[in-house]
Parts: C-alpha cells; structure tokens; sequence
C-alpha cells in the first residue's frame, strides 16, 4: 500500500515469524467506547448477581466473610477485570470480543499478563481529570466522575489511538473482523469477451493497471453509465488510441474487455479464433453522447 | 493461471483455515487435537504464501482484504496471549524488587516528601500556637468529630464479624488508594497531589490526635500502631513507583520517552505489586489485631515486628550483592 493511503488510512502492518506481511485495522475510540460501556454492565450486573446470590445463601445483611468477599470482588473487578480476561482470553474481555476487538503489542505479537494488567490498571491516568458534582450544586463530595479527556487527548495525538495505559505497555487495539470472501467479479455483457479478442495479443497489463482494473469490475455495477464513462475515460481514452480502436467504443466496455482478459478468460491466442464481430456492435453503449455533455 | 482459476482452487484452504479458527475460538480450551493442529499451521502458512503473492497473482483488492483479515485471525489463534507466570512472581518479589528499590531516587524521593509533609502537618496541627485552626482547616469539623467518636471507647474487640467485613473493606479502600497513587504518577501532579494530600491529612490527624487535651487519642494510637509500618510504607511505595514512571517520560535520558516509559513501567509494576502485598497485611492486621482488646505491648509488638520485616525486605534483600543473589 502507498504511504500516501498509510497516512490516510488506519491500518497498521504486521510482519508474522512467517516474514508475512499483513495490515490490521486500528481501533478507534468510537468502537472502543461501545466495547468498554458492554464491560461495564457486565461488571455491575455480575457484581449484582453475586451480591444476590451471596444473600441469599447467608440471608439478608450477611455475615461478615460475605460483606469481605463482595468488597474484595468489588476490589478485584473494578481494577483486574479487564487485565485478567485479556490475559487468560486471549487479548479480548467480553466487550471487546462482542465488538470484534483485540489487544495486540505494537508489533502486533500476543500481549503478556503484565502488558494486559497494567494497561487497565492504568485506565485511571486517562480518566482524569475528575469532575466533580459539586461545581454543578450542593451534593455530597463522594459524586466524582470521570471526564476521560486525558485518554481522548492522547488517542488523538497518536496514529494509532494508543491512550496512556496503551502507551506505557505498547500495546494497541485492532479491529478483528470476520472476514467475508467475495466472488471475482462477473462480466455479463457478452460483447466484453467479443471485445477482448480484439485487443493486441501482446500488450501486458501492469500490476497497477490491474488493481485499477479489478477495483473498476468490482464496483462498476453501483454507477450509472454516464458516471461510468467518465471514471472509464481517464484510462480508456488512451488505451483506444493506442490499439487503434473506434474512438467510438464505449470506454467501461474496454475496461471490462481488459479486466475479463486479464482475470477471467484465457489469452486470447489459446482460444479458437471466431468471427470478428463488426466495430459498430461493439459502440451500441457509445461515447458519442459525450460531445453533448458539457 | 488465470486468477479465477486461482481462487477455484484456493477458496477450498480458505473456507476450511476460517471454519478451523472458528472452532478455536468456540472451544473453552481453545486446543486443537495434534492433526488439526499440523492441518492449522499448513493452512495457515499456505494463506500466508497467497497473501505474499498477492500481487504477483493480481488478486482483485476485495480478495487481499479478505486474506489480510483471514491472515490476521489466523495469526491471533496461533500466537496467543501468555499468561501469568506464577514461578517467576516469588523471585521478582523477594529479590528483583528489593534490589531495585534500594538505589530507587524516586522511592527515595516519595518518602522524604510524604514524611516531610506528614511530620510538618502533625507538628502544625499538634502545635496551636503557629497556625490555630490548622487542624480544623486541615481535617474539616465532620471528620474530627468522626474521629473522636470512633476512639471515644477503649479498644476492646468487636465481633470477629466486622473484622471479616473491615478486612475486605480495608484492602478495597486502601489498595485502590494505593493504586491511584501510582497510576496518578504517571501524570505527576495527580500523583504528588494524591501524595501530598494523604500526607498532609494523615499528618493532622496524627497531630491533632497526640494533643494533651484530646482524650480519644490514647485509644487512637493504640490502634494504629499494628498496621502503621506496613501501611504507610505501602502508600510511599506506590507513589515511589508512580513518581518514577512520571519521571521516566519527563526526564528520558538517552532513551526516547516512550521507550523509556515502556521500559520504567516495566519496572515500576512489580514495585506496585510489593506495595499491594503490604497493604493486603496491613488490612489484615488493621482488621483483625488493631481494634482487639490486646494489650498494648502486643500491638506494638507487630509493629515492630512488621518494623524489622520491612527493614530485612529493604535492606538485606536490597543490598546490592546481599545473600539473595546467591540465592536468586
């Protein structure tokens, strides 16, 4: 990928032992948000839970090991929930495996069980500052919130939205998505194989012109025609020109006459020649309109 | 080969890799039996071989994202996360940790502030005569009067009840201040905040409790004389750890900051650790032996106990060449 796409893009690469090279999405912090508000409720409804269940196997008020065993509970979920899952899961909590999220080391190696405590223990540097209730009226000084914009801030100064507990362990969060394989995509038109034959026998697409190409099949069936003649043009124009085509012949036809030569048919000499279909045919959806267009 | 040929004949590995990761990751276990396994890796390698060649093969850029993602799954199945080491935790408690908070400036620089600041503020509020109202000011009129009526009796047990519940209480409260501490460091003026002001609060209270005319103090000081030593070292532990990654990205040296903070925080972790261990006895013995009715020559005791415990774990396992590194 160009750097020109790096800088614009939120991907990172990885290089696996296998010297493979693969790119990762980053995750920012609009799909984090969701993953950390998911581990919240499920924090509070197990804490719940087993405040229930704990009274009612001791009955109400409890005895003293069940108020000891809810607050150390309490102690050990709110600061090594998200260390221990990420630990002993692999890199994901159950937020964070319902969003398609993972923790990975800058380098995009398995994180380790220091990495994956400390950077939760560290959630409390980015929830500073602290706001507290009483600039708004007369509470009690124990309703304190955090505002969080430590961890924006120093999501946004970074490429990739590292915050502070990311920061001191190196490590980062990617998206992991379920990928989904498309087909190759098709060509109906039957004048496009017609097409193909015609083109020069010895001219050879480059690698970039065959990225452009399959892009150009790949999404050419959300234009209309007008558009498609004009994203078509920028390379058709001089590819006519230079097989000494009808000018006439409709650019996303030779596209697709290229893109079908190159991807899906074989070379056109391994093929048994037929008739040469008549030029005209080939202009049905023409360029000629184009002189009308402003 | 024409590429659509190509991916006939791949798209078959590819479906069975995804459909092996999905399995993976349902399984509680996440193990594979051993031929899976081999089938796994050469799978995994053969979509690693294709997304090499991608553009070689001139695959459509919709198949080199899927192979990308495909690719990044894989990966994350067959590297995965390394646990805890628990083995190692006993070496780096007794002998990694000690030997660095021995030539620590910032742990040495937290417990000259925190004791600065906690001896100034106890002379202030013990002392009427330079700031009068030092201690209300200082501690506030609820908590004072909090205070007193807490040791306005004589310790004398409660119910082993409420020693279990103030024991989870105790280590909630004070290890997350502990934490907060250190985590606070990291930003520095919340840290030396959190620091001072602990100081200064604890300071008052100790102040205020030692002044002639206030009776509660007597009960006070036998309370707190047990758990003292673990729990305020403790406290100047975390913000020693937490000063030090602060310092660390402050003052990088020849690394760069982030380096260097990647490299302190390191560090600075099992600091913490210790300090959590100390403030988990220090709750113990707040809960269950402070509020007794043991006499006081036993309460003082632990603390001096507790006292020589510290020194050896600073000291003998801190010296630079001491008897642990034999042993480690």
């Amino acid at each position: 990928m160009s750097t020109a796409l790096n800088q614009l893009d939120t991907t990172i690469q990885v290089v696996t032992p296998e010297n493979i090279a693969f790119d990762y999405r980053v995750a920012g912090p609009f799909r984090r948000l969701p993953a950390f508000l998911l581990d919240l409720a499920i924090r509070i409804g197990a804490f719940i839970l087993i405040v229930f269940i704990i009274n009612f196997f001791t009955g109400a008020g409890g005895g003293g090991l069940a108020v000891a065993v809810i607050l150390i509970g309490w102690f050990v979920s709110e600061w090594f929930y998200g260390g221990l899952f990420e630990a002993y899961w692999n890199g994901q909590t159950p937020g964070k495996r319902m969003m398609g999220l993972r923790v990975l080391t800058t380098d995009g190696q398995p994180i380790n069980g220091l990495q994956a405590v400390m950077r939760n223990v560290f959630r409390t540097a980015d929830m500073y500052p602290m706001l507290s209730l009483q600039i708004l009226g007369d509470v009690p000084p124990a309703y304190i919130f955090p505002t969080f914009f430590v961890g924006l801030a120093v999501m946004a100064c970074n490429r990739r939205f590292q915050r502070v507990g990311d920061l001191v362990c190196g490590t980062l969060v990617v998206i992991e998505e379920k990928p989904w394989l498309t087909e190759v995509a098709k060509v109906e038109d039957p004048r496009t194989a017609q097409l193909a034959e015609l083109l020069p026998a010895d001219f050879r697409v480059s690698r970039s012109m065959a990225q452009t190409l399959s892009s150009y099949a790949e999404r050419r069936r959300y234009f209309t025609p007008a558009r498609r003649r004009e994203i078509a043009g920028h390379l058709g124009e001089p590819l006519l020109r230079r097989f000494g085509l009808p000018a006439d012949t409709s650019y996303d036809l030779l596209l697709c006459a290229l893109y079908y030569r190159t991807f899906i048919s074989d070379r056109p000499e391994e093929s048994p020649r037929r008739e040469v279909p008549r030029h005209h045919d080939l202009a049905a959806e023409s360029n000629a309109s184009e002189g009308s267009d402003p | 080969m024409k590429v659509v040929e190509l991916l006939e004949s791949r798209r078959r590995h590819w479906k069975t890799l995804e459909q092996m990761i999905d399995r993976v990751q349902s399984r509680r276990r996440n193990r594979l039996p051993p031929d899976d396994l081999v089938k796994f890796a050469d799978l995994y390698r053969a979509a690693c071989a294709d997304l090499a060649l991608a553009d070689a093969y001139q695959l459509p850029p919709s198949t080199t994202l899927y192979l990308h993602r495909l690719v990044g799954r894989a990966h994350n199945q067959l590297y995965r996360s390394h646990k805890f080491d628990f083995r190692l935790w006993g070496k780096i408690l007794l002998h990694d940790v000690p030997q660095s908070i021995f030539r620590d400036r910032c742990v040495q620089l937290a417990f000259c502030l925190f004791w600065g600041v906690f001896i100034a503020s106890a002379v202030l509020a013990h002392q009427q005569a330079l700031w009068p109202d030092y201690a209300q000011q200082m501690l506030t009129e609820p908590v004072i009067s909090q205070l007193e009526s807490n040791f306005s009796e004589p310790l004398s047990g409660r119910d082993p009840n409420a020693d279990l519940a103030m024991a989870g209480f105790y280590i909630r409260h004070n290890t997350s201040i502990g934490l907060k501490c250190f985590v606070g460091g990291l930003l520095v003026i919340p840290g030396l905040f959190i620091t001072v002001f602990n100081a200064a609060h604890l300071g008052a209270a100790f102040g205020y409790m030692a002044r002639p005319e206030v009776t509660e103090g007597l009960n006070f000081f036998q309370f707190v004389t047990a758990h003292g030593p673990f729990e305020l070292t403790a406290i100047v532990l975390s913000a020693g750890a937490g000063l030090r990654l602060g310092v660390a990205w402050l003052a990088p040296g020849r690394w760069g900051r982030m380096a260097s903070l990647r490299r302190t925080a390191r560090e600075a972790m099992p600091l913490m650790g210790a300090a959590m261990c100390m403030f988990f006895l220090a709750a113990l013995i707040e809960a269950f032996v402070s509020p007794s009715g043991l006499p006081y020559w036993f309460k003082a005791l632990v603390a001096i106990f507790s006292s020589g415990a510290l020194l050896f774990y600073f000291v003998v396992l801190g010296l630079p060449g001491g008897p642990s590194r034999a042993t480690g």
